[in-house]
C-alpha cells in the first residue's frame, strides 16, 4: 500500500494522461497533515504557556499578599510595642500617673480607643480613660494589655484605624516584579481588606488574572491582604484568547490549502481535458486524411491501370477532386485555427463584401457537392442589405463550416437547408437552419471549444476534426460579431451569425483561443 | 453703650467658663464609660502584691491590704523564686506578671518564696474585683472626666 503510494509520488502520472485523484490530492493531504501538526503543536504550546504564565501570576499574586501580610504584622507588632514603650517611659517620669497621663497617651495614638491603668499597689485605684476626640463607637474593637513595671495597661483599639495608620506598609511593593513581557501586569494591586470569617483566604480567579489573600496575624486574623496579578492570557475570549487564536489561524490555512488544492485541481483538469482533446483532434485529423487518400489512391490506381469507360473516368475523376476539396478544405481550417490561436500576423484583409454575393457565389461553388450528398439549399436573402466591411475568405469559411455542418449532422428524412440573409436592429444575420439531429443542451456549451466532438460523433459516420465551430466562433469574433445557436434535438438547430453592421474597419485585436495553449 | 458692653463682656465670661469647664471630658456618655469600665474589668482578677526588681531576683516591695496575697501570707521583703513550677529567679517583673496573668482562668497559683533563709510555698488564689471595687473606680472617672453629665445622671 505504502509501497504503491511511493511509487505514484515517483512516477506521477505524465501529461497526456488524466492524473488520478489520489496522486493530485496526495501532496496537500501532506501540506494539510503538515498544518494539522503544527497547528497541534501551536494548541498544545499556548496551553502550556497559558498553564505557566497562570502558574506565575498565581505564584506572583500569592507572593506580594504573603509578602506584605508579613510586612504588616510586623509593622503592627513594631506599633504596639512602641505605644507600650512610650507608656513606660511616661511611667518613668511620673511614678503615679493620673487620669490626664492616661488620657494624653490615649490621645496621642488615634487607634487607641480607651485605656485602663491597674496599678499593683490597689487595684480599687485603676484609672481609666476613653478617647477625647472622636466616638469611641468603633466597628471593631480588639483589647490588649500589657505589663509595666508598676501595673498593667489595657486598652481597646480600633484594628481598621491601626491598619490606615500603616498604610505605607501596604503600599511598599515587593522588590521582585515580574518581567512585564509575558503578559502579566508588572506589579500586583495590593490591598487591605476585610475577611469574612469563614473562608475568603487563599487563591482566587478572577476575570482577567489572579487574586490571593492573605490573612494578617492574630488578632487582626479578620483583615488580610489581596494581591491582584492581572494577566492577558487568562479569560480572553475569542479572538483574544491565544487558545482560540491558533485554532482559527490553524483553520484558516487548513481552509487556504483545500481552496488552492481545488483550484489547482481544476486547472490541472482544464489542462488535461485540453491534452485529451488534442489527443483527439490527431487522431480525427489522421482518419480525416486517410480516407480521402486512399480513395484518391483508389482512383488514382484505376485510372492509371485504364481501359476504362468514358463516363467511369468521369466518375473517378470527379471522385478525386471531391476528396482533394475535402481534404484541403480540412487542411485550411485546420490552418486557419492554427493561425487565429497563434494570432498570426497575416491579418484578415477587410474589404467591401456583398453579403448576398457571398452566399451565392458560395451555395453556387459548392452545389455540386452539396447536391450529391442529397440536399437541398434554400436561400432567404434580403436584397438591400448594402455591402459590409468583412473578410470574404474568413466569412465564407465560417459559412461553409456551418453548411458542412448541416450536412454532417442531417437526419435521413428532411434533407433541406435553409441559409437566411436578415438584418436587425444592430446585426446583419446570416442563419443556417437544418432539420437534422440537433444538439443535446449539455452539449450547447461546449460545441465551440477546439477540438471538441458532441456525443453522438462518432468519428466512423461523421468526419471532422472538431474544428469547425471553434473556427466560426473565432472568425466571427474577429469581426467583432458572435455565433447563436438555437437547437431542439431530432428537430433541427439554427446557427447564426451576427455581424454587427456598418462594421468598416478591422478591430483592434484578433481574440485569441480561450485555452490556455495554442496547438 | 455701658449696657451693651458689660452684656458682652458678660458672653465672654460665660463661653470662657464653659470651655474651661469642658476640658477633661470623654466623648462617650458616663453610661457607656460606666459599661466599658464594667466590661475591662470583668475577666480580671487580682492578686495583691507589688514587685521590685532587685539584683538578684524579684522581692515583694509592697501588699495590699485585705488581698489574696494578704491572706496567704506574703510579706515585704519575700524573694520570689518560683510560680507554678516556672522559676523566678532569673525574671523580670513583667514576666512575673504574665505569669500570673496566664493563671486567670483558674485563679490557682504556687508560689514559692524565700524568706529569712527558708523557702516556703504560698497557694493563694486570684480574686476578681469586689463590687465595691469596681464602683470605686467608676466614680473615680466618673468624677474626673465627667464633671458635668456626672451631675446629669
Amino acid at each position: 500500500m505504502a509501497g504503491a503510494f511511493l511509487a505514484k509520488l515517483r512516477h506521477p502520472s505524465r501529461g497526456g494522461a488524466r492524473p488520478d485523484r489520489v496522486s493530485f490530492f496526495l501532496p496537500f493531504l501532506i501540506i494539510a497533515l503538515a498544518l494539522g501538526a503544527l497547528a497541534w503543536r501551536s494548541y498544545t504550546l499556548s496551553v502550556k504557556m497559558e498553564r505557566g504564565v497562570s502558574q506565575l501570576a498565581g505564584q506572583y499574586a500569592g507572593y506580594a499578599a504573603e509578602n506584605t501580610a508579613l510586612r504588616v504584622d510586623a509593622a503592627v507588632a513594631a506599633e504596639t510595642v512602641r505605644v507600650a514603650e512610650e507608656w513606660q517611659q511616661m511611667e518613668k517620669r511620673i511614678p503615679e500617673p493620673t487620669f490626664n497621663t492616661l488620657r494624653d497617651w490615649v490621645a496621642q495614638h488615634d487607634w487607641i480607643l480607651s485605656a485602663a491603668y491597674i496599678p499593683d499597689y490597689d487595684p480599687a485605684s485603676t484609672i481609666f480613660a476613653s478617647e477625647v476626640t472622636s466616638p469611641s463607637k468603633a466597628r471593631a474593637k480588639i483589647s490588649r494589655e500589657f505589663f509595666t513595671s508598676t501595673g498593667a495597661v489595657k486598652y481597646e483599639y480600633d484594628p481598621r484605624r491601626l491598619l490606615d495608620s500603616l498604610q505605607s506598609a501596604v503600599r511598599q511593593q515587593p522588590f521582585v516584579r515580574t518581567p512585564g513581557t509575558f503578559g502579566i501586569q508588572r506589579q500586583a494591586d495590593v490591598a487591605l481588606v476585610a475577611i469574612p470569617a469563614a473562608s475568603g483566604a487563599g487563591l482566587h480567579k478572577i476575570d482577567d488574572g489572579f487574586a490571593f489573600t492573605s490573612r494578617l496575624a492574630a488578632p487582626l486574623h479578620s483583615f488580610g491582604i489581596r494581591a491582584v496579578v492581572r494577566t492577558e492570557y487568562v479569560g480572553g475570549s475569542g479572538w483574544e484568547n491565544q487558545r482560540t487564536m491558533s485554532l482559527w489561524m490553524s483553520l484558516l490555512a487548513l481552509v487556504l490549502t483545500g481552496i488552492g488544492g481545488v483550484l489547482a485541481f481544476r486547472g490541472l483538469s482544464k489542462e488535461t481535458e485540453t491534452m485529451k482533446l488534442r489527443g483527439a483532434l490527431i487522431a480525427n485529423v489522421s482518419h480525416e486524411l486517410r480516407t480521402p487518400l486512399s480513395m484518391i489512391r483508389l482512383g488514382a490506381e484505376t485510372l492509371k491501370r485504364g481501359k476504362l469507360k468514358d463516363h467511369e473516368r468521369q466518375g473517378i475523376q470527379d471522385q478525386i477532386l471531391h476528396e482533394v476539396l475535402l481534404l484541403s478544405h480540412l487542411v485550411e481550417n485546420v490552418l486557419d485555427v492554427a493561425r487565429i490561436q497563434n494570432r498570426s500576423t497575416k491579418a484578415l484583409a477587410f474589404t467591401p463584401v456583398g453579403p448576398r454575393d457571398l452566399i451565392r457565389t458560395l451555395v453556387s461553388t459548392y452545389e455540386s457537392w452539396i447536391r450529391s450528398k442529397g440536399f437541398t439549399v434554400a436561400m432567404q436573402l434580403d436584397e438591400t442589405i448594402e455591402d459590409q466591411m468583412w473578410d470574404r475568405d474568413s466569412v465564407s469559411r465560417a459559412l461553409l463550416n456551418l453548411i458542412d455542418n448541416a450536412i454532417k449532422y442531417s437526419g435521413d428524412d428532411d434533407r433541406a437547408i435553409n441559409v437566411i440573409l436578415r438584418r436587425t436592429e444592430e446585426h446583419i444575420v446570416i442563419e443556417v437552419q437544418d432539420r437534422g439531429v440537433g444538439i443535446d443542451s449539455n452539449d450547447l456549451t461546449k460545441i465551440f471549444d477546439p477540438y471538441y466532438r458532441a456525443k453522438f460523433s462518432d468519428t466512423t459516420t461523421r468526419r471532422g476534426a472538431g474544428l469547425g465551430l471553434t473556427l466560426v466562433q473565432q472568425i466571427l469574433e474577429s469581426h467583432g460579431g458572435r455565433v447563436e445557436v438555437d437547437s431542439v434535438p431530432g428537430t433541427g438547430s439554427t446557427f447564426r451569425l451576427m455581424f454587427p453592421r456598418g462594421l468598416s474597419g478591422a478591430p483592434a485585436e484578433v481574440p485569441a483561443l480561450r485555452t490556455r495553449e495554442a496547438f | 453703650m455701658f449696657q451693651s458692653i458689660s452684656r458682652i463682656t458678660l458672653i465672654a465670661l460665660v463661653a470662657a467658663a464653659a470651655v474651661l469647664a469642658d476640658e477633661p471630658k470623654c466623648s462617650a456618655t458616663a453610661r457607656e464609660c460606666d459599661q466599658l469600665i464594667r466590661q475591662m474589668l470583668s475577666g480580671r482578677r487580682f492578686l495583691g502584691v507589688t514587685i521590685e526588681e532587685r539584683p538578684g531576683g524579684l522581692v515583694v516591695k509592697a501588699i495590699t491590704a485585705n488581698s489574696p496575697a494578704e491572706r496567704a501570707g506574703f510579706a515585704t521583703g519575700d524573694r520570689l523564686i518560683a510560680l507554678n513550677d516556672k522559676p523566678l529567679t532569673k525574671s523580670t517583673a513583667k514576666e512575673f506578671k504574665q505569669l500570673v496573668a496566664a493563671a486567670r482562668e483558674t485563679g490557682r497559683l504556687r508560689i514559692i518564696i524565700y524568706r529569712r533563709g527558708a523557702y516556703k510555698v504560698f497557694e493563694p488564689r486570684l480574686e476578681p474585683y469586689t463590687k465595691e471595687q469596681i464602683d470605686k473606680i467608676v466614680a473615680a472617672h466618673l468624677s474626673q472626666s465627667h464633671t458635668t453629665t456626672a451631675g446629669a445622671q
